[in-house]
């Protein structure tokens, strides 16, 4: 832990938490709201909320129902302030045994075998627009402790850092190893912390993309979801601030810029709530959000009264011309399926699938075809859908599960239909697939 | 098991060239994202990035779809992202639990399976025995797992042999735990008009799929019969052939209703009870109370106090139904009273000096628009006497 000895400055600190809502009533506006920005905000996480970074393994137990975001006592770490500013050492993030192997053992042996496997020395932006998470996951881990040749970097190069990081990250949750990554972000510890703050600039030296992704995997590897919600508050908080600085400073890129994050961090308040299983919460929450123009907010209310059972209200949150037809009819085509009328809804993904490409009007119809009795006809649509490059893991997954009921040698089309993914071309969309998708 | 053997008229103890697979098809679920943006790679993100496309719940091809669309500005993007849900569904995973009130659907799935040879062939246990054990319907996978695989593969080398499979007929039924006899089940879809008696010829490869439903009314174990026959041609002979499997589930209950009547004052001379409820959501889903209404003996009458009569939402067009986590509970209230006038009271039903009310029905929904309904027992309370009289 020498490494982590200086990272964090000691003085007297102000608890924040008065500031953070614990629980936030969505009747009342909050700094969800774009609108009512008061255009004297402070600048985000002023100096003296000053908040130590606890080395680990030095944590104090959490509790996951206390409604602390993280420890912010400063009684487990006996470090004198640092009297000037000078290069923070994230040396700590660069530790090799932060980072778990990965194995390629739930990959299926076509995947592995395949000659599209990238060297280890391609370059991660490479990795990443062929869709190869494992790999781009395991260089960024490699570039991040100097392991394969090329040395760390700096331990003050935070840019650097924190790009490798959130590439690592990312693609942890893109290869179903979501629960690896909610371990390994722990290591970032608060990123509340004035430690995480540029002191000349008084900016979040962490990028947005991996605060925002800390958010989830930290409420998951600290067995805390309600924490989430309080931690996209707190990204609000500061977008909402920046918002209004851009605002004052008439630097309209910027100012969308910021628009678009608060909106985005409204939105995963509401995911959160949903992974809380508090759907109702979720419910008023989005209620309180406001529609930008794109029609995904009715989209997203409708999914979440069908989620919850309540059909009627999902039909309401169609209102005639404010979704494109398309989105309209696939909200009343999943009406129909959570009613049971499967042919009515049958008949709409049939109309809807003349209009669009949309993979998941192909793959719902072919659904609906099971349960209408016409499995074979679904299945056949679900294989050109995989003919014609798609590769979901709905779309396998439904695909396996009806070649799971079409025969008792399942597996043997399982395994032709790995062998017939890992030859598609590489994609953004991922190229490597698990052998969950497949249900091997 | 206490219900009778369907009476085989195999002989053979041969695998069979047809194998039975089932799915409950309780509803599909939408499919949940956590999309996530590229690395930044400017130093300075001049705007906010579409996801990586692996992180969404299925593909969408933005560009391609926008010409289709004749809205102006409107593509025909479906996908709400960031948000959690997406509009994309998945085939049930697993089958789940079996609530009394709910539907219960299930596939069946009779196929023509021409084993490939060159699978490892498992030692065959195929007998009479063997498919009538009641095996626990846990999942697709392992329902019908043992003897129809092992079939498949040892039926191998013999099924080299041409073999036509003819008149494949499915049948069903569900034995409950209170009921001696079996419950025949209707299966859908039906079979072609003008085909007759519902036997399909199968090719190679080739499935009958049928889905059957079955409103759950017991708790306890129930099991689900399905005896698939066929004619097997071979070159040479034909012979026709059945098999039958048992697939056992338990349903649990759903809901706990406590109910309690009480008197109020008469009014107008017309007698008047007040009747509680509590619905306790002893599943382990979520559920959404549709409606809660008294179905009423003659010469009675009632008015709702519940969510539809409060109008609670706070203004909006309609009223906010309570939502139950397991566990929690709801309480309802009605108030009855005789209809008034004319003879009016005589049609009230009286037994044993009790009035009877008649039953409180509960409508809800789950997951998906799950749907479930009970009705209670006969409700009453002791007849109160003297009546109270009031001008």
């Amino acid at each position: 832990m020498d490494q982590t000895k200086n990272l964090a400055p000691k003085g007297h600190n102000r608890t924040r938490s008065a500031v953070k809502a614990t629980r936030p009533r969505s009747s009342t506006k909050g700094p969800l709201d774009i609108d009512d920005v008061p255009p004297a905000l402070a600048p985000p996480l002023s100096p003296q909320t000053a908040q130590p970074v606890v080395p680990l393994g030095q944590q104090p137990p959490r509790s996951p129902g206390l409604a602390s975001p993280l420890p912010r006592s400063a009684a487990h770490s006996p470090i004198p302030r640092l009297p000037t500013p000078r290069p923070k050492d994230f040396s700590y993030l660069l530790r090799p045994e932060i980072y778990h192997p990965l194995t390629s053992l739930n990959v299926p042996p076509p995947f592995r075998a395949s000659s599209k496997q990238p060297s280890p020395d391609t370059p991660i932006p490479e990795l990443l627009a062929r869709g190869q998470f494992r790999a781009a996951a395991i260089a960024a881990t490699q570039a991040l402790t100097g392991a394969g040749g090329t040395p760390a970097p700096d331990s003050t190069d935070h840019a650097r850092i924190f790009e490798l990081l959130y590439t690592r990250l990312a693609c942890l949750t893109l290869i179903d190893a979501t629960a690896l990554a909610a371990q390994e972000v722990k290591s970032l510890e608060d990123l509340n912390s004035t430690f995480y703050t540029d002191e000349a600039t008084g900016l979040h030296l962490v990028p947005w993309e991996l605060r925002v992704l800390n958010v989830r995997l930290q409420a998951m590897g600290f067995g805390d979801p309600r924490r989430a919600v309080m931690s996209y508050y707190d990204l609000a908080r500061e977008a909402r601030a920046r918002l209004a600085d851009a605002t004052a400073r008439h630097d309209n890129s910027a100012r969308e810029l910021w628009k678009d994050r608060l909106a985005d961090v409204g939105v995963r308040v509401a995911g959160a709530l949903v992974e809380m299983d508090d759907l109702t919460g979720a419910a008023h929450h989005l209620a309180s959000l406001k529609d930008r123009g794109d029609g995904k907010m009715a989209m997203a209310k409708a999914l979440l009264w069908l989620h919850l059972g309540d059909v009627e209200a999902a039909r309401r949150c169609v209102k005639p011309g404010e979704l494109g037809q398309v989105a309209e009819r696939t909200i009343a085509a999943l009406c129909d399926m959570a009613d049971g009328e499967y042919e009515a809804a049958l008949a709409q993904w049939g109309e809807l699938k003349e209009q669009s490409e949309d993979e998941m009007i192909g793959v719902n119809m072919a659904v609906c075809l099971l349960y209408v009795g016409k499995m074979q006809e679904g299945k056949a649509l679900l294989e050109s859908l995989v003919d014609s490059g798609r590769s979901s893991h709905t779309l396998l997954f439904n695909l396996t599960t009806m070649y799971e009921l079409c025969t008792e040698r399942a597996k043997a089309l399982k395994i032709k239909l790995s062998e017939k993914m890992a030859s598609t071309e590489e994609s953004p969309s991922g190229w490597e697939k698990t052998n969950a998708d497949f249900k091997l | 098991m206490s219900h009778q053997r369907y009476p085989s008229h195999d002989a053979v103890k041969e695998p069979h060239s047809v194998s039975l697979k089932v799915l409950r098809l309780s509803r599909p679920s939408l499919v949940a994202q956590y999309p996530v943006q590229p690395p930044s790679t400017a130093a300075t993100a001049q705007h906010n990035p579409p996801p990586i496309p692996a992180s969404l719940a299925y593909y969408h091809d933005d560009n391609g779809a926008a010409a289709n669309d004749e809205q102006a500005g409107r593509t025909t993007q479906t996908n709400p992202h960031p948000f959690i849900l997406s509009p994309i569904v998945n085939l049930p995973p697993s089958f789940g639990s079996t609530y009394v009130g709910e539907t219960f659907s299930c596939t069946l799935c009779a196929n023509h399976d021409v084993a490939i040879p060159d699978l490892p062939a498992p030692l065959a246990v195929l007998g009479g025995a063997d498919p009538d054990r009641p095996r626990t319907l846990s999942s697709t996978s392992s329902a019908s797992s043992r003897t129809a695989a092992a079939a498949a593969a040892a039926a191998g080398p013999k099924n080299k042999k041409k073999t036509t499979i003819r008149d494949v007929r499915i049948e069903a039924e569900m034995k409950t735990p209170s009921s001696a006899t079996v419950t025949k089940l209707e299966l859908t879809p039906p079979p072609p008009v003008g085909s007759g008696s519902g036997r399909t010829d199968l090719h190679p490869n080739e499935t009958l799929q049928k889905v059957v439903n079955f409103d759950l009314k017991e708790e306890g174990n129930h099991v689900l019969a399905v005896t698939v026959s066929y004619y097997e041609a071979s070159d040479t002979s034909g012979r026709t052939r059945t098999f039958r499997k048992l697939y056992q589930f338990i349903c649990k209950a759903s809901l706990i209703v406590r109910t309690k009547p009480g008197l109020l004052p008469a009014f107008m001379g017309r007698r008047r009870w007040v009747l509680e409820a509590q619905l306790e959501n002893c599943s382990e889903d979520t559920m959404q109370l549709e409606r809660v209404v008294l179905d009423l003996e003659p010469g009675l009458d009632y008015s709702d106090c519940n969510w539809e009569a409060s109008g609670s939402g706070g203004g909006s067009s309609s009223p906010t139904k309570p939502v139950l986590h397991p566990g929690e509970a709801e309480q309802v209230c009605f108030v009855v009273e005789e209809k008034g006038g004319g003879d009016g009271e005589e049609r009230v039903k009286e037994e044993d000096g009790r009035v009877v009310f008649g039953v409180l029905g509960i409508g809800w929904r789950s997951e998906m628009g799950n749907r479930g309904f009970l009705s209670t027992g006969k409700l009453g309370t002791r007849h109160v006497k003297p009546r109270q009289r009031k001008a």
